[in-house]
């Protein structure tokens, strides 16, 4: 029930439910918003009248006035100064909100009928006299229809020279309905525009708060905590973003656990070859102190060799457990890294330094030559000496019967490398070679965590490794 | 003078055997199975050994707590790890270490090297060659003729520098660095100069030296 209660959640809450809501609602106020906005029109069109309302059915047709007026006027052709005075007087009557006057065949104004009695404004404007140029100013005046004039000659021709008779009607009664005055057209526009802005704005808001958590949704996927992992963030309304905020913690909770579980496997193998190599080395120790203390008892020289001998292969076997056990820590992949900036040729001639006794003590030919500018590579100290402790070990083990080691700098291909060479039998020789491949395959691994290459070129007559950065 | 060492070692077999040895080689051993009560047996030691795999406190911890009580006393780490675990960069403290199985007269080189850096040399003077060395006194007699070999300060200072490390191959740049405390710049010959010097003063022949001895393409060694 509970799981079904917040799908239903879900859904009501959901951003496409969201933005439906305010189409919807858009849509739906379209018919209220319009007829409202026409009620508030014709409100303040009342108001800014300020008048009683007026019958305005008679003038809504300019068309229909215009040919009630010619055929008056058609009527009127043999009609005398009384008569005409008589039947405008009449439809005077009937179209109170017009101004009526005539002019007879001598051009002199006859009649003149305003709609208000006290304002004569409205013909005053009417000569008395008609000369041509007033009727031109006068048609011309009409044109602009405020107020609209129409014109007809008696008996509806000009060659009756019965004169012309004149109604003039404001342009507000003709205009009524169809145009509204400025306020009210203002007001009509300020709620279409407040309607169609408003659903622009709420839309807007809308995809902005969208935006909004996206974006923080991206922010916290880039920004990364201490350990190098992404931090779970708050999961706002549960909407398909907040849905994706509770995914997105998911999906770090479940990074998170794998990582420690990952810690955890390291932190158990590193203990696990440790324990081993304590466990390896610690009775090597005491046989080899034991071997030293049978030295000091007089022997058979036959007995001191053999002693000598289970010496040295204790010293390799050393070599070995730490060979076997880094070989394990390195193929893990997990050992980190502390590269530096170090001149190479320092810490050669550190390490040779170091060797240099017991190559003495085999009796080698050593041929050193590291005289040149540093050379900056980016090594981790501690690897690099496991590289060439390595490969030194190789040469004492394996290419002793060359007794020559050689170190050296040059350039190759516009590059600065290092060369070790030796004159053993070589690689491919099959004589007591046996666990080098350890070494190398360690020397191998090594190079390759530090982005450094190695090439060994091996014939009869020796072995040369050159260490070089491909960068 | 006997020397004193503090031996810290928890497997019997080999604590036994090697401190047997080391007091065969003339040294009063005082050897601890654990941590505990180590800063108080180290007041008269003159150099502590001791094996990073320790019950209880583990050897890091218990020499790190030494070099603090007594930052003067040189520790040699015995380690029973890879070069290769991490832990081992957590021995920045100690002044040299061993992997196991170590050989007991690489054991007891070690130890010598240790106490001639760390002034707590086993004899007064030094002899080599036709040199008799009073390093506590600053000063280098020739026996043949028993006369003073007078020496500038930086010459003294290299003399020193290779009699601490004697018997190893120090490079120019570790000299140049000991000596003069700054970075020594590939091509600077004033280390060559000083040699130079120093040679015509105790050699015999400096043209065939021999007692600093070149090493070529590495550096310079005073043999024992």
């Amino acid at each position: 029930m509970r799981g079904l209660g917040r799908i239903r959640k879900q859904r009501n809450s959901s951003l496409l439910s969201g933005y439906l809501l305010i189409i919807v609602s858009a849509l739906l106020f379209i018919p209220v918003v319009l007829p409202l906005s026409f009620v508030l029109y014709n409100m303040v069109n009342e108001v800014t009248k300020g008048a009683p309302p007026v019958d305005t059915s008679l003038y809504s047709s300019v068309a229909a006035l215009e040919t009630m007026w010619h055929k008056e006027a058609l009527q009127l052709e043999d009609a005398s100064s009384e008569g005409i005075n008589e039947r405008l007087h009449e439809l005077r009557r009937k179209y109170t909100e017009a101004t009526m006057f005539w002019v007879d065949g001598q051009g002199m104004t006859q009649l003149i009928l305003t709609p208000d009695e006290g304002n004569r404004d409205h013909g005053s404007g009417v000569p008395e006299q008609w000369t041509a140029a007033e009727a031109i100013f006068f048609m011309k005046e009409s044109t602009k229809r405020d107020p609209l004039a129409i014109v007809a000659f008696m008996g509806d021709r000009v060659d009756a020279g019965k004169g012309f008779m004149v109604m003039q009607i404001p342009n507000k009664l003709l205009n009524k309905g169809a145009y509204g005055g400025v306020g009210a057209w203002a007001l009509y526009y300020f709620v279409l525009f407040v309607l169609f802005g408003g659903f622009a704005l709420v839309s807007l808001l809308f995809f902005r708060k969208i935006r909004k958590r996206l974006l923080q949704l991206q922010t916290a996927m880039t920004i990364t905590g201490p350990d190098r992992m992404p931090k779970s963030i708050m999961t706002g309304k549960l909407d398909e973003i907040g849905r994706l905020e509770e995914a997105f913690n998911t999906m770090v909770a479940k990074l998170d656990e794998s990582r420690k579980r990952e810690i955890e496997e390291e932190e158990l193998r590193k203990r696990l070859v440790s324990n081993l190599s304590h466990d390896l080395r610690t009775p090597l120790t005491v046989i080899r102190s034991h071997i030293h203390v049978m030295t000091k008892e007089s022997l058979t020289p036959q007995g001191q060799q053999s002693l000598e001998l289970m010496d040295k292969r204790i010293a390799d076997l050393s070599v070995l457990i730490e060979n076997l056990l880094s070989y394990n820590l390195l193929n893990s992949g997990r050992i980190t890294l502390k590269r530096e900036r170090k001149d190479v040729l320092r810490l050669l001639r550190e390490i040779a330094a170091a060797w240099y006794p017991v190559w003495e003590k085999e009796n080698f030919e050593i041929d050193i030559d590291l005289e040149a500018e540093p050379l900056f590579w980016m090594v981790d100290e501690v690897w690099f000496r496991r590289i060439l402790d390595n490969l030194f070990q190789n040469i004492v083990r394996h290419a002793s019967s060359g007794l020559y080691v050689g170190i050296s700098t040059e350039s190759r291909n516009e590059q600065r490398v290092i060369m070790i060479t030796d004159h053993g039998r070589g690689i491919q020789s099959p004589s007591d070679y046996k666990g080098a491949g350890l070494g190398l395959s360690i020397v191998d691994l090594l190079m390759k965590h530090m982005e450094l290459e190695w090439d060994m070129e091996s014939t009869g007559d020796g072995t040369s490794v050159v260490i070089f950065n491909p960068l | 003078m006997t020397v004193t060492l503090l031996y810290i070692e928890d497997d019997h077999e080999i604590g036994s055997v090697v401190s047997a040895d080391l007091s065969e080689r003339g040294y009063s051993v005082r050897w601890l199975r654990s941590g505990e009560g180590a800063t108080e047996e180290a007041s008269p030691c003159q150099l502590a050994i001791l094996d990073v795999m320790l019950p209880g406190l583990d050897g890091f911890t218990v020499g790190q707590r030494l070099k603090r009580a007594y930052p003067k006393l040189p520790i040699l780490m015995l380690s029973a790890r890879t070069s290769i675990d991490d832990k081992l960069q957590g021995l920045e403290f100690a002044d040299d270490y061993l992997t196991k199985p170590f050989h007991p007269d690489e054991l007891a080189a070690r130890i010598e090297v240790l106490l001639r850096r760390n002034g707590a040399s086993v004899q007064d003077s030094l002899t080599l060659k036709h040199l008799v060395i009073y390093e506590g006194d600053n000063r280098v007699i020739n026996a043949q003729t028993q006369e003073e070999v007078m020496l500038t300060g930086k010459q003294f200072q290299i003399f020193s520098y290779l009699l601490r490390h004697l018997g190893q191959i120090m490079t120019k740049e570790q000299i140049y660095e000991a000596v003069w405390g700054e970075a020594y710049l590939e091509g600077d010959k004033t280390l060559m100069v000083h040699i130079r010097y120093l040679r015509e003063k105790l050699e015999l022949d400096p043209g065939n030296p021999e007692i600093i001895e070149t090493v070529r393409g590495i550096g310079y060694r005073v043999r024992a």
